[in-house]
């Protein structure tokens, strides 16, 4: 650790010739404009986007109340559909068809957005931010801190994710923090707590590889500060795995939420039109899977949602990576 | 490097399949019934089950000293007849001459002694232990303090419970080997002319002594020493993969036709799949394809409906505001829609009910017509309450257990108490054990929320006595009723079946005068059979399959 | 090298304590116990209740249950000393009477072999699924890399969106209604698990997750790797392309992708719920799920040990895997 700042003039001098090499630009600026020219990556952003919106004006654009029970319009098709497996035709007045209770199933797709698109971008955010820095420190830093926080990683990794969600849903459902958000918050703390290893692990590996690399040598040998060389010089240099893992995490997280469902742990349900959160695509896809010999059609909307959302992350994914990517740096 | 990580990989993956391949195949039988049973059972041990799938195994391999016939009535089993003393406190069975274990070897009372015994004992700690309860000396001994009782005293309370294998004569039997021994005398604690029926039930199955000591706690699962005296023969049981049954040759009504194999496969959708591909020949339908199955030509012709065993109810809790109103408790049944909730929720797969026992059951009460859908009367009676409107009474949570499918119901409900009533409720689903646990006391039981009760054997005493007396499941939503409890231990004791039927009845009256719960609907036993396959017996009472009340009809025709 | 093995090896024993006292404590604070059983039936009584507790010794205060499990008790109906999980002894099922957790588990029916217990069958299904994910899988993501937007890149982008968006019991259904109910080629119901083929619609539903991610994982490594300096060197020196890319590409472009998949192994032989639904494969998945609902509280402690080793085991190899991959990782410490 004595070598940082015993040899300043190197690196001045390493910094000058950059100068002179290429015009100084922002390495954020200079991203978003590598980023807006990839055409998978606008896209992906276009979509994302166009969820957001539907899930904020969800109530708006729904063509029917999602909650409203249409009896004796139960398990109907797509409208283009002359018969399904049950003998129902198609009717116009409901797009995508009708669920079990006679629901529209293009509603409450719609309201599924608000749910599930908050459930899959917060926690990803909070896991990623505590499993990047985690895995950082502890990968560059080795020694008996690198120990600890893995072991540390072993005994959450190893914690059945299961119980303890169930303990934490079950001890904490009726506090302030259970009650926030309709319990998204809850759902929000506990998913980001049990799944922040996984990225701290993928981040510690890379770093293990990186610090032994060329450049890390480098940017040591003129004396860079561990802070600059892990920020400037490995925590770019792994962005690819974490973006990676961002782009999956996502959809592991609206998966998530409908499995917790399944076990009694999710969204409260609601039966006022008024709320914000009603339902989730998760909960259409449990809905459309018990029904699927039936009616296969309530699986599919929410599942092309989901994959849709899936591209769109694994697009962006892909144009972040590129944007950000140091070696490529100033190039256009 | 890579190619090495790749050999690697390949080897351990065709080593992952070959590993161990000893297989032996069990004889191929000729025609076998392939059952889908759905979850594997935890136990096959008689004195220890308690699940509608242990009981179906158990079912197969053994026979009590009563079974039930295809109309639910009472005949003789193991024993060829049985009587009552006058008053009802001793109960008598004979057995049939030559009765014979599925090996051959003689199957006398001494053995019924020892199972009935068995399921007493404190040690054994059978979860369904308390139904044989009636027996004097039965609750002293399942209730001794094992941790500080001496072997003496436990061997004296043993001693006191009055079950005693005899031969002709009324000589205590000796052994497991004494042929005479054909006489089984139960002495009960108070007059109790329905026990007949109790012997019928799994937990008095005769498994032998010598088997269950030999395979130690977990012998049952060993085919071997699950030698029984049922129709059929446990050949093959792989955990969680198979069972084989096959038929037994020294059945004294006979011998089977067909094989039967159970298979465990808990994914509807893909239980289905399977069906249709010919891979079973009977599965558990739900309401989710039964829409499906009616409407495709084949199927349509091999779907089984028939009433089950169970009542469901909407419980209010009396001590809880506001159902300690009867009024609101009575607009809250009048609200009910029983049918639309067959219609949408159930899609057919139930029947509406306004009584407690189900139709098939002795007991049933056909005329009861209380408290039936009638918006009108509704309101009414919310006016009439106490609170007068609507918007005073205090929030109403419906609490249940959280399922994909239990949310659609639920969300139903609430809808449709807004649209009927004007009456918002919150709704609280709760993990489901969280959910049993809190029913199951009374101070944490919901303010409302829906419970059945499924038949264990099939007489009133079962659904009443056992169900809404003081100190029974009743009193976990606040039910009690002294003068509800007097007329059915009126009843209970009653010797005349005529009389005790009809105090029966009034009692079932009784109970739904004050509207403590809104009789909702009674579940329906639903499967696909195919067509070959003739001769099911269907009753309420079937333990997961159509049929195993009486496999020996049944046969395969392809 | 052995000293760093042993090292680590020496770590499970604090890592599994601490796993074990938290699982404890959580499970015994979720509501209900494990005699609250289906609601709409007879419920255990009370006095049935009392002489299960007593013979499980759910009686006695958390702590002395704790030491019970670890060290040993007397148990208070049979008046006899059992030896814990310091012994090997994962304590009785409370659900399914008269067996032990590690029985359940561990012991194969007989005749057969290890590898026909629950757990056997398990890990023979998580191997399968796992090569069918790396044998698949990398090639996948390599390829697309190394053909970075054309049609096979797109195809494989699709398998990886279905495989991370679409869940396993989705897939499983419609692999079902493809192979089985149109194309005949297997069975849906295995009449027995010693035929190869049974094994590959399972192998495949469970490896599916892992095959999208290892795709995906592997393919951005690979353009990420692409890039380095040393890759320029190599075709530089005029190496073929073979050895670059196989030499210098690919093995580097492994580490993320094997820190992924060792944790992954773990959830594969743990996570087969949905295969035994689904299937009626006899694997231990099933007590891994169901447990915790029925609150089987030595189930709920066996099968999360199990996993703790699993884990760690897996991390512990991945470790050494990175040393093999770059000789300049040092397993020091």
């Amino acid at each position: 650790m004595e070598e940082q700042a015993t040899s300043t003039t190197p690196a001045a001098n390493v910094a000058s010739l950059n100068e002179i090499s290429t015009p100084r630009r922002d390495l954020l600026a200079d991203a978003w404009y590598r980023l807006t020219k990839n055409k998978g990556a606008v896209a992906g952003m276009i979509v994302i986007a166009l969820f957001i919106l539907v899930a904020i004006f969800a109530d708006k654009i729904s063509p029917h109340n999602p909650l409203q029970l249409n009896s004796g319009f139960d398990y109907l098709p797509p409208f283009w559909v002359k018969e399904n497996a049950a003998g129902h035709a198609g009717n116009p007045n409901f797009i995508f068809g009708t669920d079990t209770l006679g629901r529209d199933v293009l509603s409450r797709t719609l309201y599924g957005a608000r749910v599930s698109m908050v459930v899959g971008i917060f926690p990803t955010a909070i896991i990623l931010l505590v499993g990047t820095f985690i895995g950082l420190y502890s990968g560059y830093k080795g020694g008996w801190i690198d120990n600890l926080l893995m072991r540390f990683t072993d005994v959450v990794y190893a914690f059945p994710d299961l119980l303890f969600f169930i303990i934490v849903m079950i001890s904490l459902r009726d506090t302030v923090i259970g009650k926030m958000l309709n319990g998204l918050f809850l759902l929000f703390l506990a998913l980001a707590i049990v799944n922040w290893v996984g990225v701290a692990r993928i981040v510690r590996g890379q770093v293990l590889s990186l610090r032994e690399k060329e450049f890390v040598e480098a940017a040591r040998a003129i004396g860079a500060s561990n802070r600059r060389i892990m920020f400037k010089h490995i925590l770019p240099n792994s962005l690819g795995p974490i973006i990676i893992t961002a782009a999956t995490t996502v959809p592991g997280m609206i998966i998530t939420e409908a499995i917790l469902g399944y076990l009694g742990l999710g969204l409260r349900p609601s039966t006022n039109p008024q709320d914000f959160f009603l339902t989730s695509w998760g909960a259409l896809l449990l809905d459309g899977q018990t029904a699927i010999n039936t009616q296969p059609w309530a699986l599919l909307f929410p599942a092309i949602c989901v994959s849709l959302v899936v591209l769109a992350f694994t697009f962006l994914g892909d144009g972040l990576r590129d944007a950000l990517d140091p070696r490529l740096q100033g190039t256009q | 490097m890579r190619s090495k990580l790749l050999v690697i990989v390949s080897l351990l993956m065709v080593a992952s399949m070959v590993l161990g391949a000893c297989a032996k195949a069990p004889a191929a039988p000729s025609q076998t019934l392939r059952v889908n049973l759905g979850t594997y059972p935890d136990t096959l041990d008689p004195q220890k089950s308690s699940f509608v799938n242990e009981i179906a195994h158990l079912k197969m391999i053994y026979e009590g000293l009563t079974r039930l016939d295809a109309n639910l009535e009472t005949v003789a089993g193991a024993a060829e007849k049985w009587s009552y003393n006058a008053d009802a406190t001793v109960l008598t069975f004979t057995l049939r001459a030559n009765l014979k274990y599925s090996d051959g070897s003689l199957l006398n009372a001494k053995r019924f002694e020892y199972s009935i015994l068995r399921n007493i004992d404190p040690t054994t700690a059978g979860e369904y232990a308390s139904i044989t309860d009636d027996i004097a000396g039965a609750t002293e001994w399942r209730s001794a303090d094992l941790a500080t009782a001496t072997p003496e005293q436990l061997a004296i309370l043993k001693s006191n419970v009055q079950v005693k294998a005899t031969d002709g004569g009324g000589v205590a039997c000796t052994g497991y080997d004494q042929k005479d021994c054909n006489t089984l005398v139960i002495g009960l604690k108070q007059p109790a002319p329905y026990f007949h029926t109790v012997m019928s039930l799994w937990v008095t199955y005769p498994a032998k002594q010598e088997l269950i000591e030999q395979g130690g706690e977990s012998w049952y699962t060993d085919p071997a020493l699950q030698l029984g005296n049922g129709p059929m023969v446990l050949s093959t049981l792989e955990p969680t993969v198979s069972a084989m049954f096959t038929p037994n040759a020294n059945y004294w009504r006979g011998t089977a036709k067909v094989n039967i194999e159970f298979r465990y496969i808990t994914d509807s959708a893909v239980s289905f799949q399977a069906y249709k591909n010919g891979e079973f020949d009977v599965i558990p339908l739900g309401a989710e394809d039964f829409a499906t199955a009616q409407n495709d030509a084949t199927l349509a012709s091999q779907i089984l409906n028939y009433p089950g065993s169970c009542t469901f109810a909407l419980m209010f809790h009396q001590l809880k505001e506001p159902f300690t109103d009867q009024k609101v408790r009575e607009a809250f049944a009048y609200a009910l829609d029983r049918s639309a909730w067959v219609t949408d929720i159930l899609k057919g797969l139930g029947n509406p009910t306004l009584t407690w026992i189900p139709k098939g059951f002795p007991g049933y009460d056909a005329q009861e017509t209380r408290w039936g859908f009638d918006p009108a009367a509704a309101k009414q009676a919310i006016a009439d309450s106490s609170y007068g409107s609507v918007d005073k009474l205090p929030p109403i949570t419906l609490t249940f257990s959280d399922t994909p499918r239990n949310r659609t119901r639920y969300e139903w409900l609430a809808a449709k108490y807004k649209e009927v009533l004007g009456v918002d409720m919150a709704l609280n689903p709760v993990e489901s054990t969280t959910y049993t646990a809190l029913t199951k006391d009374i101070n944490t039981a919901p303010q409302v929320y829906i419970l059945g009760w499924c038949a264990d054997y099939p007489d009133p005493q079962n659904w009443l006595s056992v169900y809404w007396k003081t100190g029974a499941f009743g009193e976990r939503i606040g039910y009690t009723n002294p003068t509800l409890d007097a007329k059915l231990a009126e009843a209970d004791s009653s010797t005349d079946p005529t009389a005790r039927m009809a105090l029966y009845a009034q009692a079932q009256t009784m109970l739904t005068d004050t509207a403590p719960v809104a009789f909702f609907w009674n579940n329906m036993n639903t499967y696909l059979v195919q067509s070959y396959v003739k001769g099911i017996t269907q009753t309420p009472m079937d333990s997961g399959w159509p049929g195993d009340i009486d496999p020996l009809t049944i046969t395969i025709e392809k | 090298m052995t000293g760093y093995l042993a090292k680590r090896l020496l770590w499970l024993i604090p890592v599994i304590f601490i796993v074990a006292g938290l699982t404890f404590i959580l499970m015994h604070n979720a509501p209900g116990g494990p005699w609250d059983r289906d609601l709409n039936a007879r419920q255990v009584d009370p006095t049935a209740q009392k002489l299960l507790n007593e013979y499980y010794g759910l009686n006695k205060p958390l702590v002395n249950q704790f030491t019970s499990y670890l060290i040993g008790g007397t148990n208070t109906t049979t008046h006899k000393w059992v030896c814990g999980l310091i012994c090997g002894n994962m304590g009785p099922s409370y659900r399914i009477r008269g067996m032990s957790v590690q029985q359940y588990l561990f012991k194969p029916p007989t005749n057969r072999n290890f590898f026909y217990s629950k757990f056997g069958y398990s890990i023979r299904l998580a191997f399968l699924a796992l090569g069918i994910a790396i044998l698949v899988g990398l090639p996948m993501g390599v390829i697309s890399a190394l053909k970075q937007n054309t049609w096979i890149d797109y195809i494989n982008l699709f398998v990886a969106t279905v495989g991370i968006s679409v869940p396993n019991f989705v897939i499983a259904i419609f692999l079902i209604i493809i192979f089985a109910s149109t194309l005949h080629w297997v069975s849906i119901v295995p009449t027995s698990w010693d035929e190869l083929n049974v094994w590959i619609l399972p192998g495949l539903v469970l490896g599916f997750g892992v095959l999208a991610r290892t795709a995906r994982l592997s393919r951005a490594t690979m353009l990420e790797v692409m890039r380095m300096d040393y890759v320029r060197t190599a075709r530089a020196k005029g190496l073929t392309e073979r050895v670059v890319v196989v030499r210098h590409m690919i093995q580097n472009a492994m580490i993320p992708v094997v820190t992924f998949l060792g944790p992954a192994l773990a959830g594969l032989i743990t996570g087969s719920f949905i295969i035994e639904t689904m299937f009626g494969f006899p694997g231990m998945g099933r007590a891994y799920v169901t447990a915790i609902s029925q609150r089987d509280y030595s189930m709920i402690m066996g099968t999360t040990l199990i996993y703790a080793v699993l884990v760690a085991i897996a991390n512990l190899s991945v470790d050494f895997v990175y040393v093999l991959l770059d000789p300049r990782i040092k397993l020091t410490e």
